[in-house]
């Protein structure tokens, strides 16, 4: 579904990747991992079209990842990254600016209904709805952006250490809910060793 | 219209006694200024001098094309004034700005003169270089913080641009908080001074027109008007700045240029 093609790509003297090739299919669930600054982030930067590889192309659904496809390529994933810098304001705001988006207004009254079912899940009170951004815990961030993430209704995940605040059973349930679904395909960066029994999981190691 | 009475050289000569004081404090406290002051106001002087000579004769000769011509040596030198504090690569930037401000403030004071004035000539020089040059001033004010603050926030928030492009928006549904901030953050100084004009301060025009010889409603009138002018050609400039420059500053996948900022 997606590939990377001897991607090759360089930060002022600093080989981040080279030559690299990897691919993931449909329904699959990879785990990147590796020491920091290998340049895991990177894969997704270059994925999403934020940054340009050097050398190489990445491929979705049979189709090269242009300057033009990329633009249909960001309306089918969710992408959560570390630094969670998903905006400012109240939290309902977030949901609702999230739905409001022109790609994403189809579904938005059908996707709000679901808003509190999603927090409970993940063990938010309904009160954070109307928290700033600004005033939330790490934790809280994440799992708020998960639920922004869910919301797009979307079935493939790019998630750069999205259970890196959470304790440890809350790291357990987030983990298993995105690598034991059925259809979601999941590529994640993380460091934490936990891992379900689920024998389609793969590792991919950096270095 | 009786015009203010010319100042004398015995005059200028008490002017150059009112420096004193200033000068006496700065010495006294030890602020260390005195040079930065004493040269200020020397270059103050040589530049309004050399200004003085010239717009006399623009005046005096009140061509057209001459007036427009030094109106958009005018505009260039704001331009520059703006792509240097916004941090800006000028090769870039140049033209989009220039084009920006060009038809913003063409627009605005000709209609002003149109209009407003109902000038016969609307190039007569005095109201395109003068109205002109207040206009002018503000739309450079304003697009310091309009682009500059537009591009400093975008570059600084780059990640969350990202985040939302990754949500499917559009470049325009991303890029739109970050325009609306610095709008914002542009107009809010010309909405707070309109807010207390006329208590707080009398504006330089009005204090002009009245040592011109207006008559204070006189004055007042044109106030307005040069304020609502002010207010059109600040949102018209940024709001056409940010269009133009945009289309060359973000590439066709969304992302900014890093190269074209110092």
């Amino acid at each position: 579904m997606i590939q990377f093609k001897h991607i090759t790509k360089q930060f002022s003297d600093n080989f981040v990747l080279q030559d690299f090739s990897f691919s993931i299919q449909k329904t699959e669930k990879v785990i990147i991992t590796g020491r920091s600054g290998i340049g895991k982030s990177t894969i997704f930067k270059l994925l999403l079209g934020f940054v340009k590889p050097d050398k190489g192309e990445i491929w979705f659904e049979g189709k090269v990842l242009d300057e033009k496809s990329i633009w249909d390529f960001r309306k089918k994933i969710v992408y959560i990254s570390q630094d969670l810098n998903i905006g400012t304001g109240k939290v309902h705001q977030l949901f609702e600016d999230t739905l409001s988006l022109k790609t994403n207004a189809e579904w938005k009254t059908e996707s709000l209904n679901t808003v509190n079912e999603l927090l409970s899940q993940f063990e938010l009170n309904k009160t954070i709805l109307d928290m700033s951004l600004e005033d939330l815990s790490g934790g809280e961030k994440q799992r708020v952006a998960i639920i922004n993430g869910l919301l797009l209704k979307r079935d493939i995940f790019l998630l750069d250490e999205v259970t890196s605040a959470l304790d440890k059973s809350l790291k357990k349930k987030v983990s298993d809910f995105f690598y034991l679904h059925p259809t979601f395909t999941v590529l994640s960066i993380s460091h934490d060793n936990y891992m379900p029994e689920n024998k389609t999981i793969r590792t991919l190691k950096l270095d | 219209m009786n015009g203010a009475p010319d100042l004398s050289y015995v005059s200028m000569i008490f002017i150059g006694l009112l420096i004193l004081i200033p000068l006496a404090v700065v010495h006294f406290l030890k602020l260390g200024i005195a040079k930065n002051l004493l040269v200020s106001a020397a270059r103050m002087t040589v530049q309004l001098l050399l200004i003085g000579f010239f717009l006399e004769y623009l005046f005096r000769f009140d061509h057209w094309a001459v007036t427009v011509l030094w109106f958009m040596v005018m505009i260039l030198v704001a331009v520059f004034s703006i792509i240097k504090s916004s941090k800006l690569k000028l090769n870039y930037f140049i033209l989009p700005i220039f084009i920006s401000m060009l038809i913003s403030n063409f627009m605005v004071i000709l209609y002003f003169n149109q209009f407003i004035v109902q000038l016969d000539c609307i190039f007569e020089a005095k109201y395109i270089i003068a109205i002109g040059g207040m206009i002018l001033g503000n739309s450079l004010r304003a697009n310091v913080i309009g682009v500059g603050d537009f591009y400093k926030s975008l570059r600084k928030d780059e990640n969350l641009y990202f985040y939302k492009l990754s949500l499917g928006a559009t470049k325009l549904e991303a890029l739109l908080p970050f325009a609306k901030q610095s709008f914002i953050a542009a107009l809010n100084p010309t909405i707070a001074t309109m807010a207390t004009m006329g208590i707080v301060s009398l504006p330089g025009m009005m204090t002009g027109q009245i040592l011109g010889g207006s008559v204070p409603l006189v004055a007042i009138k044109y106030q307005i008007a040069i304020m609502v002018a002010i207010l059109a050609s600040t949102v018209l400039s940024i709001l056409l700045s940010l269009l133009f420059t945009l289309r060359i500053s973000i590439d066709k996948s969304g992302v900014l240029k890093k190269d074209y900022f110092v």
